[in-house]
């Protein structure tokens, strides 16, 4: 008898010890960064500089920047500099690397078309993934904003959209036109700037 | 067994009858519609045009020789003065006349002094594809020589073969010619009827809202001026798309003109201007170049935009694809005055037999670019 409840004493010490680690406080990791000191309702016009391409696909950064531009024009809430006006500022600052440039030169940059801030950005992942027979387009899109008087990040989001779902993989059908992905990421990136 | 037998050969012949009743109908159709209506004329013999030869923007080889001719024997139906082709040749080669795609202020003079022109007709071929079904793409516009030089008329039109199939595909067109054909005359009959004092655009239809922009920025500012004037600059095309960046220029400057609210200053006169202050543009317009452009032709806004896609398709099978972005910029304030996104595929909102398929991306853009422009207003 005593050997019995000793098993069950020692099942339940083993049961309360993986309920206490579940318990453990899990680190949570954002997508987003608001800087709290500033008040980004003072922000009213920004440039958007050209967004790196980390994919195969060569017009991927110009699609996303255009839409991303486009969008939050839209939104009516922000004066987006027209991009030409950017490509003479970059060349007026004699910016070399336009696609992660250095605080100082979005600084320099911000000045020269009159923004209050500059957004980069970086697109990672464009196009079609493929898992077995079934194939879906995905997209994934990092962006910074670097203010001009302080040079300092003071927002940054990343958004990832497409993708294989569950319907994909029983159903086919390639998922998403890439269009409607690219949208939607972009949508979520300004939500993130907004909310 | 009989009756059985008689039942079938009647339906056989009903059949056939009906099917020869529709070809010959379809073909009366096409007949009456490739015939230039003469009796709606007038004040087109008023008229002394010099016919450019066409620019071929389609990127492949295309009857561009062809097409000028039956736009002069189009036009010469219509009692218009045509001039000779060694009077025109005689003044280009005198001027140095290289740049067909439009007309700018010495070119307009020398054509008005030197062969009394009244108007020049540039026409741009814009898709040429013989494949069945073939495909083609035209705009053509009357720019007066005098001064100033400003577009007197702008159309377009777009067909493909298989645009309109019918029952069993008995209007299915094969034959490039007779597609050729029926663009001339599209073109000819709106320029006849512009002539004859009836300002009428091709695609009276209202364009489907499927085709609407997906994002539209406008200033809450109203425009300043009743009928502002507006410089349409060649858009910026990172597409696969040979010359789209111009394609997609010419449908916003025929939609704006025929909006009638808005001056659209001939795209030879911005020509002559980039070229004179040697602008380049890199990835659009800057504020520096408005400025310029703005100032030397006096207007209050200049469009500007990106072309990202503008795809056409060979055969039955394929989608035309058409994605831009545009951007007027006022003058004055020297801000962004409208601004607009759209992206659309032919075969949006098609569900059921290419019901409604768009074939074009001549057909679709110029839906695409209406549905944008109307939001200025």
């Amino acid at each position: 008898m005593a050997k019995w409840a000793n098993r069950i004493s020692f099942s339940l010490c083993i049961l309360l010890l993986i309920l206490l680690v579940a318990c453990a406080p899990k680190t949570r990791i954002s997508e987003n960064y608001h800087n709290p000191d500033v008040d980004f309702s003072l922000l009213q016009t920004i440039a958007v500089m050209p967004f790196a391409n980390l994919t195969s696909d060569q017009m991927a950064g110009e699609r996303v920047r255009n839409t991303f531009i486009n969008s939050l024009f839209s939104t009516g809430a922000l004066y987006v500099i027209p991009a030409g006006e950017v490509a003479r500022g970059i060349s007026r600052a004699g910016i070399d690397n336009p696609w992660s440039p250095s605080a100082e030169d979005a600084a320099k940059l911000a000045a020269i078309v009159g923004a209050d801030s500059v957004i980069t950005g970086a697109v990672t992942e464009y196009g079609e993934v493929r898992s077995g027979a079934t194939t879906a387009n995905v997209i994934s899109v990092s962006m910074q904003m670097i203010e001009k008087e302080s040079r300092k990040v003071i927002w940054s989001a990343s958004s990832t959209r497409g993708g294989i779902s569950i319907w994909d993989r029983l159903f086919g059908g390639g998922g998403e036109p890439m269009q409607d992905v690219t949208q939607a990421a972009v949508n979520d990136i300004i939500k993130k700037l907004f909310y | 067994m009989t009756l059985l037998k008689n039942f079938s050969i009647r339906a056989a012949v009903l059949l056939f009858a009906a099917l020869v009743c529709l070809s010959s109908g379809a073909a009366q159709n096409d007949a009456s519609a490739e015939a230039i209506d003469a009796g709606r004329l007038g004040g087109a013999e008023d008229l002394k045009i010099a016919v450019f030869p066409v620019v071929n923007l389609s990127g492949s080889a295309a009857p561009i020789t062809t097409i000028r001719w039956l736009l002069i024997e189009a036009l010469k139906d219509a009692d218009a003065t045509v001039i000779a082709d060694d009077v025109l040749d005689s003044v280009m080669a005198k001027y140095r006349v290289r740049y067909i795609g439009g007309l700018d202020q010495p070119t307009a003079r020398a054509m008005r002094q030197e062969a009394g022109v009244d108007g020049v007709l540039i026409t741009s071929l814009e898709l040429y594809n013989e494949i069945t079904p073939p495909k083609i793409a035209i705009t053509s516009r009357l720019v007066s020589t005098g001064s100033p030089v400003e577009i007197l008329w702008i159309d377009g039109v777009g067909l493909a073969g298989d645009d309109d199939p019918g029952l069993l595909a008995i209007r299915l067109v094969k034959d490039p010619q007779r597609l050729l054909r029926r663009a001339v005359h599209h073109l000819a009959q709106s320029l006849t009827d512009f002539l004859s004092g009836q300002r009428k655009r091709l695609d009276l239809h209202p364009p489907p809202k499927k085709f609407s922009p997906g994002h539209i920025y406008r200033s809450t500012a109203p425009l300043a001026v009743k009928t502002p004037k507006v410089a349409v600059v060649p858009f910026f095309n990172p597409s696969a798309r040979s010359f789209g960046g111009e394609i997609l220029a010419l449908h916003f400057i025929r939609q704006l003109w025929a909006l009638e609210n808005f001056h659209v200053i001939e795209p030879g006169l911005v020509r002559q201007q980039l070229l004179e202050f040697r602008i380049v543009m890199d990835s659009g317009i800057s504020l520096a170049d408005v400025d310029v452009i703005a100032l030397r032709l006096n207007a209050d806004f200049v469009l500007n935009g990106k072309v990202i896609d503008y795809q056409d398709y060979q055969g039955y099978n394929g989608t035309a694809k058409v994605d831009f972005s545009a951007q007027l910029i006022e003058r004055v304030s020297r801000e962004t005055f409208w601004s607009v996104k759209s992206h659309h595929q032919g075969n949006d909102g098609v569900f059921f037999f290419d019901w409604g398929k768009v074939n074009t991306a001549y057909a679709l853009a110029s839906d695409m670019v209406q549905l944008a422009v109307e939001t200025i207003e």
